[in-house]
């Protein structure tokens, strides 16, 4: 068949069964560089940029829920970080009630499941836009909540949480802040990347693109986008959990509506549908706010960030991720054409 | 493809008194007909016929006013999509509906939805479930990419492939799961000559390897008399005839609905 349909020659060489290696020396080198990296913080920046280092972390896992949800399953939501906030006030909760690491976690991972299924459960037949408007709705709830239970959540005034304690770890350490945020985020990225290797991950990607061909092959659509939100909310309420351990203070403008659509940017830009887009994502939503208010310019990171976005959306829709990419497989064209040639 | 779902002889689709309406418009009218057990049927009739409409209603794509729809013995009218899939009745679409940012690999994996697959969890944690379950979908991927000629392409994206290798990527996620009715609907459309030739061998080589009750619709009377050994000509929404490849290529009504003209008119 080869002969007369495909003539585009030279394809990727697969291994034995036909998938793409992914033998332990891929996986290897992949968890090297992300060991590299992660080293990078402690060993040479000074404590401010640890601090910011670990919120980065924190705001990592958040960057990848939304790309389980937004970047994979295409679904469109303006709540993530109020589900943030929803993992944050929890741990204020739980912690201030004297429970430590797994009472926090545990509680964070039921709260937000439900907060999910309170979300998506309503929304199935929303898409878009129209889907946006209405987690928007969830988020200005969650506000309301907050500012007028005063006396359990500090309101508008916001909270001091107690720093997380880990053994000998302190979260009110930058440095150790850093160290305990490191594990959640390592593991929350392996978990996102493995989720593109699996039937749930590529149920996703159907939902997303062609649900008509999802159905066709007994793809259960509604299920998969409950799912998706379920597994970002998770997300969101662990980098929630992280964030109010890390900065020990949150309040509502830390969750509100501007800080989902920068979050909602910060994956666009990044590159929706990959692990890396979310982490560049989560970098350029905590560093480039935090460079403009160094600069004496914090006012500017709005307009950037729009400007930026409306650049995005029109000239590189798969973000700086699929800019690399597809300078790769320019490259890759070019040297096939220069083979041929010869 | 070793992996299959359903077992024993592939059955009998029986539409009966079917009837398909979009608003005042009759797209199929108490149609009758049956697509015989383990064999390849061939779908016939003019644009417009209604033929992608009678794919729609076996596969519950559309609802259908009037009759009903029965796979071997169970009655499937009421059933939705999914749950006719994974009773074993998988279509493909005549427009391509792939994961346009996907691999030609991730394509046809969706189509291993079928198969038994471990539960959320297992698969989100790769918990042993889900490496059991990756193997069979792989093996079978690889079988059917292997068929098709679409091994070497496997890690391109969709989005950039040429039209006829687009359509293959269509069928395969279709056969990946070797359905007991598969419902194809113009694969062969935009594949020159010799696809068409070595499409129609790999369907039946398929066929034989694993039997099932397949209709291709199919404007080519060639392709048809190759590959079907059963034709249902459909015109205007209505049954015209069906029998061997030689009887309703034969049929004076098909010949003047099918080619505006009876057979030596012309001459
Ligand atoms: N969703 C719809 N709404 C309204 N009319 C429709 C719809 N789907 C199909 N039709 C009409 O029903 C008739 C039969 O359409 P169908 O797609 O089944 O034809 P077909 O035999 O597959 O034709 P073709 O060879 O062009 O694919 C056509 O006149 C078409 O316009
Ligand atoms: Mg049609």
């Amino acid at each position: 068949m080869t002969s007369a349909i495909l003539r585009r020659p030279r394809g990727e060489a697969g291994n034995a069964t036909g998938e793409r290696k992914q033998g332990p020396r891929r996986l290897l080198t992949r968890v090297a560089v992300f060991a590299v990296i992660a080293a990078v913080p402690p060993l040479l920046f000074d404590d401010y940029w640890v601090f910011m280092s670990a919120q980065v972390l924190a705001f990592a896992i958040a960057t990848l829920g939304l790309d389980v949800l937004y970047g994979r399953t295409g679904q469109m939501s303006l709540a993530h970080a109020s589900f943030m906030g929803v993992g944050a006030y929890t741990t204020y909760l739980v912690s201030s009630l004297g429970y430590g690491l797994a009472v926090q976690l545990a509680a964070v991972a039921v709260v937000s499941l439900i907060a999910a299924l309170v979300v998506a459960v309503p929304t199935l037949r929303l898409s878009g836009l129209r889907l946006a408007l209405v987690t928007l709705a969830f988020g200005e709830l969650l506000a309301w909540v907050v500012r007028n239970t005063t006396d359990l959540t500090g309101g508008t005034q916001g909270a001091s949480v107690d720093p997380l304690i880990i053994g000998q770890l302190d979260s009110s350490e930058p440095l150790h802040a850093y160290l305990i945020a490191l594990v959640p985020a390592a593991i929350a990225t392996a978990l996102a990347a493995h989720l593109g290797r699996t039937q749930l991950g590529r149920r996703m990607l159907a939902v997303r693109d062609t649900e008509l061909a999802a159905e066709s092959v007994g793809v259960a659509v509604s299920r998969t986008k409950i799912t998706a939100f379920l597994i970002s909310a998770v997300y969101a309420g662990v980098a929630g959990w992280l964030y109010a351990a890390i900065t020990g203070f949150i309040s509502p403008p830390d969750f509100d509506l501007f800080a989902s659509v920068y979050l909602f940017v910060a994956v666009v830009i990044g590159g929706a549908g990959t692990v890396v887009g979310a982490w560049l994502g989560a970098a350029y939503v905590v560093l480039v706010p935090e460079l403009f208010t160094l600069a004496g310019q914090p006012n500017l990171y709005p307009i950037v960030g729009g400007a930026l976005l409306a650049i995005v959306a029109l000239l590189v829709p798969d973000g700086i991720v699929g800019l690399g990419r597809g300078a790769w497989r320019r490259a890759r064209r070019v040297r096939d054409a220069q083979e041929g040639a010869t | 493809m070793s992996a299959s779902v359903e077992t024993g002889a592939p059955p009998v689709v029986r539409i009966d008194g079917l009837t398909v309406r979009y608003g005042a418009f009759h797209a199929l009218r108490d149609v009758t007909v049956s697509l015989p057990a383990g064999r390849i049927s061939g779908l016939i009739g003019p644009n417009g016929a209604g033929k992608t409409t009678l794919l729609n209603a076996i596969s519950g794509f559309t609802p259908i006013a009037e009759g009903r729809v029965h796979v071997g013995d169970r009655d499937i009218t009421a059933l939705g999509v999914r749950r006719r899939a994974l009773a074993g009745v998988v279509r493909g679409f005549q427009t391509v509906r792939l994961l346009e940012r996907e691999s030609v690999w991730d394509n046809v994996l969706i189509g291993t939805e079928r198969f038994a697959q471990p539960s959320a969890l297992s698969q989100f944690f790769a918990l042993p479930a889900q490496w059991r379950a990756h193997r069979r979908a792989t093996a079978a991927a690889a079988e059917v990419l292997d068929l098709l000629g679409l091994r070497r392409h496997a890690h391109r994206r969709v989005d950039e492939l040429p039209f006829a290798s687009r359509r293959l990527v269509e069928v395969a996620r279709v056969l990946v799961s070797s359905p007991s009715v598969i419902l194809l609907d113009e694969p062969a459309a935009g594949l020159d000559q010799e696809g068409r030739q070595e499409l129609a061998a790999v369907l039946t080589r398929v066929h034989d390897n694993h039997p099932s009750t397949m209709v291709v619709v199919e404007h080519d009377v060639d392709l048809v008399k190759t590959l079907c050994s059963y034709v249902i000509a459909l015109d205007s929404g209505a049954f015209l005839c069906d029998g061997t490849p030689a009887k309703v290529f034969g049929d004076r009504q098909v010949q003047l609905a099918y080619f505006g003209r009876a057979a030596g008119v012309d001459a």
